[in-house]
């Protein structure tokens, strides 16, 4: 097949018509702008290869479309991650999968059925080409719009400190300003809402998430925490690059997420927690755990508890007392890719589940343990009262 | 004065049945359109003549077919009919070649599904001649739009062996002697080289150059619209100088190919020489004669008409019409080697395919005025 501009242009929008239309109505399901950011950004990058391939592509043989999928998608997947678009990523895939074989089929088939000259005149659609396009333009502008419109506003912190607790009941993008402080605690009680570039000192917990959905911490410090340093409760939230710093104490914890089981699944990813009982902890839950570093821990560094289900991997966890990672009380944790280092027994509380276990599955849970790093802790991997251990792929 | 008829198709072969099968798709009955011919075979000729070279596959890969769209294509229908992916692999690699059985078959299927034979009338046109709002055709009467399509004005002997008994065309039914020589360097040559050698003779090459190794006689930019925009936009010598560097012979690049030539060339029963050298065969792998002079019908076209001429090309507009004698109410167009001039592959199923297009444009734009 040969494409002209035009063509190419004009075939890649009537095969983005269906997978829009299908976002659009994935974006009313779920409530949530993903479907439609992530649709977008995938037209986006088409069309900006299309342009490129323009001349240096005279003939595009069938099977180049794998190798230029390939590239898209990574392509697509980089602006995702950059513009921090919350697609969950098995869904985003099988969305990119989906909208690549209708658009092969499509091009390869329907239209070539459908437009006699098709390859003739290089992928161009005519008229129909024209009406496809403005469809696909008035479709992202208006959904565009839509969700632009129902965009929570942004409310500037500016550098500083400011009293807390701040009390969050409704949708916001909380975006501090280098030097902005909140001293006391913030509060997030409403759906929808983003904290970014925040730091929190003192407080009964930094950042309390009660019965929300959808939340985001994304770039928060926090400190001197009497409890906990992020405390979530029945909510779904996100979590990215954050740094907690917990005092010694009997109650201090970096970041609990607790019952929540019936909820989206939530993230904490590329986060710094130091000190603390409990490094990272979730009590029926479902979460997923990675690239964390927790250190300096005097009870457990991650615990995932009472029957909780989460995917821990490409932590790193060090110099703490007990137990490195905790998976208890039928919980079902997949556990892997970790590097796990200096885990000391603690001898004073005479607790034999205590002795420096790197990993230790826990009182009837399942682990599947998959390619962990272990040094430097004498209680290595273990499983007691009915849990069970397996290895995974 | 007699009635003037829609459509008339002048050549029975393979580019005539994609011409009318193309007008069917798009509505046009089969009382609106003759179809002149001397065999009611589409495929007759050519089917003698890939029987002589022994042809097994197809040079074209995919989308050499004669139905009017271009999906679904062969590879499909192998694919369908075999119950395996393989062919859409391969036609997916561009390297699904369907057999030359296959091929006929599908001919076949299109004749029986266009309603070929209603239209077919077995007779050779020998003039056109342009008259008010069309054309007529000898006495057979008045036509609006003609498609040209007479094919190959006849095969190519080197002049020296005009005549000569030892010779015989690679397109003509041929056995082989002892010791052949084989005269050409393009794909009917090499052919014929495989085919002496698993025959059991000794075979000589003649050749003046070496032959060009390339997957398809013309370069893949010229199928495509682009490629065709930079080609019509060239100046009249310019494209003469490039039809005439296209029509150089070329064959294949491949161990399908070299394996054998040069076991054999090992063995010593396959050399080159320039020059014939008295075997008691000579296989003239020449191919056709060229150029619109060779062809009476085309020929006196151009004489009685004044059309413009370019070498031995008849000066054609980009959609394969001839521009003196077209306009909102009749259409001349020309199909097959004849319309080289605006698609440079025009002796391809795709070349006949790009005529028959631009023909049905026309006669539609007529037909809604």
């Amino acid at each position: 097949m040969s494409f002209t501009l035009r063509g190419r242009i004009e075939s890649r929008l009537a095969a983005a018509l269906a997978p829009l239309l299908a976002a659009c109505g994935l974006a009313v399901v779920v409530t949530e702008w993903w479907p439609l950011a992530l649709a977008g950004t995938m037209i986006g990058v088409g069309l900006a290869f299309d342009v490129i391939l323009d001349r240096r592509l005279d003939y595009q043989p069938g099977w180049l479309a794998l190798p230029l999928a390939t590239a898209e998608l990574a392509a697509i997947m980089a602006i995702v991650y950059v513009l921090g678009i919350s697609a969950p990523l098995f869904v985003a895939l099988a969305f990119f999968a989906g909208s690549w074989i209708f658009a092969q089929i499509l091009t390869h088939a329907l239209l070539p059925y459908l437009r006699l000259s098709y390859g003739d005149d290089g992928g161009e659609l005519g008229r129909a080409g024209l009406a496809v396009a403005v469809l696909v333009v008035a479709s992202l502008a208006l959904f565009g719009g839509v969700a632009l419109a129902m965009q929570p506003p942004t409310v500037r912190l500016s550098a500083g400190i400011h009293d807390g607790p701040l009390v969050l009941d409704r949708a916001q993008n909380l975006v501090g300003e280098p030097g902005a402080v909140v001293r006391g605690g913030i509060v997030v009680t409403a759906d929808n809402v983003t904290i970014r570039n925040v730091t929190v000192v003192g407080g009964e917990n930094g950042i309390e998430v009660d019965d929300a959905h959808n939340v985001t911490l994304d770039h928060v410090r926090i400190s001197g925490a009497k409890l906990d340093g992020i405390h979530v409760r029945r909510s779904s939230v996100s979590i990215r690059n954050c740094l907690v710093h917990s005092p010694a104490g009997d109650y201090a914890q970096g970041i609990d997420i607790s019952f929540g089981f019936d909820l989206a699944p939530s993230l904490v990813e590329d986060c710094t927690v130091v000190g603390g009982r409990e490094g990272i902890v979730t009590h029926f839950a479902h979460a997923r755990v990675s690239d964390n570093r927790v250190s300096g821990t005097s009870l457990r560094a991650l615990t995932l508890t009472e029957m909780s289900m989460a995917v821990v991997e490409g932590n790193d966890v060090s110099d703490s007392l007990g137990v490195g990672i905790f998976c208890g009380d039928y919980s079902e944790c997949d556990i892997d890719d970790n590097s796990v280092d200096g885990i000391r027994p603690d001898h004073a509380s005479g607790d034999k589940t205590r002795m420096g276990f790197a990993i230790l599955a826990h009182y009837g849970a399942k682990a599947v343990i998959g390619d962990n790093h272990v040094s430097n802790s004498p209680g290595g991997t273990d499983a007691v009262l009915g849990a069970e251990i397996s290895a995974g792929e | 004065m007699s009635e003037t008829k829609e459509c008339a198709i002048v050549g029975g072969g393979l580019a005539g049945l994609v011409g009318y099968a193309t007008l069917r798709h798009r509505g046009v009955a089969p009382a609106e359109i003759d179809v002149f011919g001397t065999d009611a075979d589409p495929a007759g000729q050519w089917r003698v003549r890939a029987a002589a070279i022994r042809q097994r596959r197809m040079r074209s890969e995919s989308d050499g077919h004669c139905a009017p769209r271009t999906f679904p294509g062969l590879a499909v229908r192998a694919s369908l009919r075999d119950k395996s992916p393989l062919p859409l692999v391969e036609s997916w690699l561009d390297r699904y070649h369907p057999t030359v059985g296959e091929f006929l078959e599908h001919v076949e299927e299109v004749r029986a599904e266009s309603g070929w034979d209603v239209s077919f009338r077995r007779c050779r046109v020998k003039r056109i001649r342009a008259v008010d709002g069309g054309f007529e055709l000898d006495d057979l009467g008045r036509f609006r739009h003609v498609l040209v399509a007479t094919g190959h004005p006849g095969l190519a002997f080197p002049p020296e062996l005009e005549g000569d008994p030892r010779a015989v065309h690679s397109y003509q039914p041929h056995e082989y002697a002892e010791r052949v020589e084989i005269v050409g360097a393009g794909m009917a040559a090499a052919t014929e080289w495989l085919n002496a050698l698993a025959a059991g003779s000794d075979v000589v090459s003649v050749r003046r150059r070496e032959p060009e190794r390339r997957p398809l006689n013309f370069p893949r930019q010229v199928f495509t619209r682009r490629g065709l925009a930079v080609y019509h936009d060239t100046r009249p010598d310019e494209r003469r100088a490039l039809l005439g560097r296209w029509s150089t012979p070329s064959y294949p690049a491949g161990r399908t190919w070299d394996e054998p030539i040069e076991r054999a060339r090992r063995a010593g029963r396959f050399r080159v020489t320039a020059e014939l050298n008295g075997a008691d065969q000579v296989v003239c792998a020449t191919g056709f004669r060229r150029g619109y002079a060779h062809d009476p019908l085309l020929a006196a076209l151009v004489a009685e008409h004044g059309l413009a001429t370019t070498g031995s090309w008849i000066a054609l507009d980009p959609d394969s019409t001839v521009g003196a004698l077209t306009d909102g109410e009749r259409t001349l167009a020309l199909a097959g080697v004849a319309g080289q001039w605006a698609f440079p592959a025009a002796d391809t199923l795709m070349g006949a395919k790009y005529a028959a297009r631009g023909f049905l444009r026309r006669v539609m734009a007529c037909r809604s005025r």
